[in-house]
């Protein structure tokens, strides 16, 4: 290696372990291996022992970007997951969440070097929330819970260096999306009235599994005082038929993370989520005239009709429910460009009997 | 002192990419044979049909392929390339004005100069860094491409045929003379 310069926190480590960390994560940010926060510096050791929690090759090619010349392999998966501050029993996750994001359209087209710069929203089913400590709950979308930060920061990792696609060079995002640092939610399946959304995505109710979605943004929704399902239903439409967030040319999709609360409030007006999602479909639309007036109106010979129906179909709004059961507030969801969700969770394997965690936290 | 420190970037090897000779160029365009290849973006097709136009009237070329990709992050597939390479002299791509598809017109600018076609890649001056970022990526870097002022999908097709024509020239020259950057 040649010598790096020298700065602080890089003095000798013999005596205290602690005294070259600083160092060492120092060493990583000027190779440009960093999101932009701190990574932590992976060692042969450290890859053994993520490895040992899955039954997979660590050479084998789990993705690839063909017109790059870039492959990923498990184990790359795994420098990143540690960098990126897991712990070695969240990499099945982060592998099946890895599937999940590679599997979805939006992914094939361009999307991790899009102007768009879109998040890999990812949603985790099953009693796996609880094992890990993924947060469903309060502030799900929010800091301080360590399995969503980092199961998340570990696919971008992934994408800037297994396939050294980094902003400002191959990736030409214009504003980019807060959540493509760590963007990975539970959902309550607990306070939700219906079966886990990963039940959509065809994976069995109890089973441990994940989806995901490319997405361009989260806009609030708050609606607490009225008596009226239809009304938290309208507020929803509105804002998932904004303009802003039409193409033009093809139906985007939105979705919503509905609050626990809402969720509950729609399931006793006797909504099932097929039915929200087709209230939704019905009154998501707008004008022709407001479409003029974006100068988002089709030029086709049939511009389509009047109301215009700003979603796809009612099976392309995703519908999941998170957070805590105190207070009516929703996030409306925007897939990235035309795509929608694929409609399939990956379910995550058990952590491998040949694990052993020899890097327990200090109690 | 940090040796031990793994290279997350660090994968599989992938296919070794020397540098791409350009094609031989022709000197002068009077009676060639003109390949267009577009991508999806809003006004890339017209732009190229454009120039196209301007090149017959002003240079004697003869426009007899205009193809679409299919894919805007992908270069052009296979028998699209085949196609090209068959049946023109010189091509023009066009327009790089998003973040995959600027680096993927220079991939399709390499490849048809690999297969012997003089090729020239238009790119909106926007995406300039993911341009040469996919030039050095295959190996070739300093590759040199036409750049039109960005925003491209909202001009007007007057607009589209001004920038055309202010691009004209060194589109010429890309296609007809030595490119003395890429073709060391």
């Amino acid at each position: 290696m040649t010598a790096a310069p020298q700065v602080d926190g890089r003095a000798g480590a013999a005596d205290d372990p602690v005294r070259g960390v600083r160092g060492a994560i120092e060493y990583c940010y000027e190779r440009g291996w960093s999101d932009g926060l701190p990574v932590v510096p992976a060692t042969e050791a450290d890859v053994a022992e993520f490895l040992a929690t899955v039954d997979r090759d660590a050479d084998e090619v789990i993705g690839a970007q063909s017109h790059l010349n870039r492959r990923v392999t498990v184990a790359q998966a795994a420098v990143n997951a540690i960098m990126a501050g897991c712990r070695p029993e969240y990499l099945p996750l982060v592998l099946a969440a890895w599937d999940a994001v590679k599997g979805e359209p939006a992914s094939q087209g361009g999307a991790w070097q899009s102007t768009s710069g879109p998040a890999p929203l990812l949603v985790v089913n099953g009693p796996i929330r609880d094992r890990l400590g993924i947060n469903y709950a309060g502030g799900v979308f929010g800091p301080g819970f360590r399995a969503n930060a980092t199961i998340g920061r570990a696919l971008g990792l992934i994408v800037r260096n297994g396939y050294g696609i980094r902003p400002q060079e191959l990736e030409q995002a214009t504003q980019g999306v807060p959540g493509r640092w760590t963007l990975c939610i539970g959902e309550n399946e607990e306070l939700s009235p219906w079966e886990p959304f990963s039940v959509a995505g065809g994976v069995e109710a109890g089973v441990d599994a994940v989806s995901a979605m490319l997405i361009r943004d989260c806009e609030y929704i708050d609606n607490r005082h009225t008596e009226s399902a239809e009304a938290v239903l309208w507020d929803i439409a509105d804002t998932l038929a904004r303009t802003g967030a039409y193409l033009g040319i093809k139906h985007s999709t939105g979705g919503v993370v509905l609050g626990p609360e809402h969720a509950q409030f729609l399931a006793s007006a006797g909504y099932s989520r097929a039915d929200v999602q087709q209230w939704l479909f019905e009154h998501a639309t707008r004008s022709q005239a407001d479409l003029v007036a974006a100068g988002k109106e089709s030029h086709d010979e049939d511009p389509g009709p009047d109301p215009f129906p700003m979603m796809p179909s009612a099976a392309e709004i995703p519908v999941i429910v998170a957070g805590a059961a105190n207070a009516a507030i929703s996030t409306v969801f925007r897939p990235f460009g035309w795509s929608t969700w694929s409609g399939r969770s990956v379910p995550v394997p058990p952590v491998s009997d040949t694990a052993t965690h020899t890097q327990e936290a200090p109690a | 002192m940090y040796d031990s420190i793994i290279d997350p970037t660090l994968g599989p090897a992938g296919d070794a990419r020397g540098r791409t000779a350009l094609a031989p160029r022709p000197g002068d365009l009077s009676g060639l044979r003109l390949g267009l290849l577009a991508n999806t973006k809003r006004n890339a097709e017209d732009f190229v049909e454009e120039v196209a136009e301007l090149l017959e009237s002003q240079h004697g070329v003869k426009k007899v392929l205009v193809r679409k990709k299919p894919s805007i992050v992908n270069p052009a597939p296979p028998e699209m390339l085949e196609e090209l390479r068959a049946e023109c002299d010189v091509v023009v791509v066009g327009v790089g004005d998003c973040g995959s598809c600027s680096a993927s017109a220079v991939a399709d600018g390499l490849q048809l100069e690999e297969a012997g076609i003089p090729a020239v890649v238009i790119v909106s001056d926007a995406f300039r860094v993911s341009a040469d970022a996919m030039a050095t990526l295959q190996g070739t870097e300093g590759y040199q491409y036409v750049t039109t002022p960005h925003p491209v999908a909202n001009l007007s097709r007057q607009g589209v045929r001004d920038r055309a024509a202010a691009a004209v020239p060194e589109i010429v020259a890309l296609l007809s003379g030595p490119n003395a950057a890429a073709a060391s």
